[in-house]
């Protein structure tokens, strides 16, 4: 029945050009040293904006940039239950960015993502703790966090709106360079 | 003019997010958190007045009670530190000289006769405290 002894006509299509291997290993620290930069000012945070830099120009690949991003945490930090919430909270953020690639031109619907990726931050990560405790200690932790929810929001909205341009010029410049 | 439009539009789904958010918190939010005992007291004073007050407390003992109702507003009382703990002279102003006329302030625990000075009194939930202003007549 199998008869594998033919080679594969179809020329086998990568997923992964050796430069996009590069890119992505180079994203994925960029992430971690914004982050570790700028930890020490509580709920301000680069991490969101870069993600969603990166996918307007990786798309779907730079889920693995994040996931680096979130094993280097892991390796630094050991692992807790923010963990379980890293693993799915960031590549939320890849997938939405993913869905309003094509309004690329205006830099406002990307500033607008990571305000509200901040603001609803605590009640994405508050699901784990449905599962640990039920609906009301999921409604008590995010209910809690909602002040520094707020200023997450305002601060990426802050930073994105100063750095979302810049940041796409930049790469824009690099992919040209590319070609 | 467009652009214009979008950073408004952009301004105000977020700041409309962040209403919503506060609107949660408020709402939902620990409150102060509320002594966990209640109980009631009375005041008779040297007319036979009665002035009752009821409040959450997690006062251990009597005297803290009355440092709370102090704090509240419209209760005070004197008294002094003696061998045997919190002796009360006044109470709402009212002062009983035992010297001069046998006038004393008691502690009525449920309605019995405290074993305790305020200071050792214990408080439980659903303790009834009074103070009655009473004249020792020999």
């Amino acid at each position: 029945m199998y008869s594998n002894t033919e080679p594969d006509n179809k020329e086998h299509k990568k997923i992964f050009s050796v430069l996009d291997i590069a890119t992505i290993g180079v994203m994925a620290a960029l992430l971690e040293v914004v982050k570790v930069a700028l930890q020490a000012v509580p709920n301000v945070e680069l991490v969101t904006l870069l993600i969603i830099v990166f996918t307007l120009y990786l798309g779907p690949k730079s889920l693995i940039a994040v996931w680096g991003f979130v094993g280097m945490e892991c390796a630094v930090y050991g692992l807790g239950l923010w963990t379980i919430m890293y693993v799915y909270v960031w590549p939320i953020l890849v997938l939405i960015t993913c869905l309003l690639r094509k309004h690329r031109s205006s830099q406002w619907p990307f500033v607008v993502l990571a305000s509200m990726f901040g603001l609803f931050f605590g009640a994405m990560c508050s699901i784990p703790y449905f599962f640990m405790g039920g609906y009301a200690t999921a409604l008590a932790w995010w209910v809690a966090g909602i002040p520094f929810d707020i200023l997450h929001g305002v601060t990426n909205f802050i930073g994105a709106a100063v750095l979302f341009t810049p940041l796409t010029k930049a790469l824009d410049r690099i992919s040209r360079m590319q070609q | 003019m467009k652009n214009t439009k979008t950073i408004i539009i952009s301004v105000v789904a977020v700041l409309a997010v962040i209403a919503i958010l506060a609107g949660v918190y408020f709402a939902l939010a620990p409150k102060a958190q509320q002594g966990s005992k209640s109980v009631t007291v009375e005041v008779v004073d040297d007319q036979g007045t009665t002035k009752s007050y009821e409040l959450k407390t997690d006062a251990e003992f009597l005297s803290q009670v009355m440092d709370e109702l102090t704090k509240a507003g419209d209760f005070s009382y004197e008294g002094t530190n003696g061998d045997y703990g919190l002796y009360i002279t006044a109470i709402n102003g009212v002062t009983a000289d035992y010297d001069a006329d046998g006038a004393y302030w008691s502690i009525l625990v449920n309605d019995e006769y405290g074993m305790f000075g305020a200071d050792s009194q214990p408080v439980a939930d659903g303790d009834d405290f009074k103070f009655v202003y009473e004249v020792y007549v020999q």
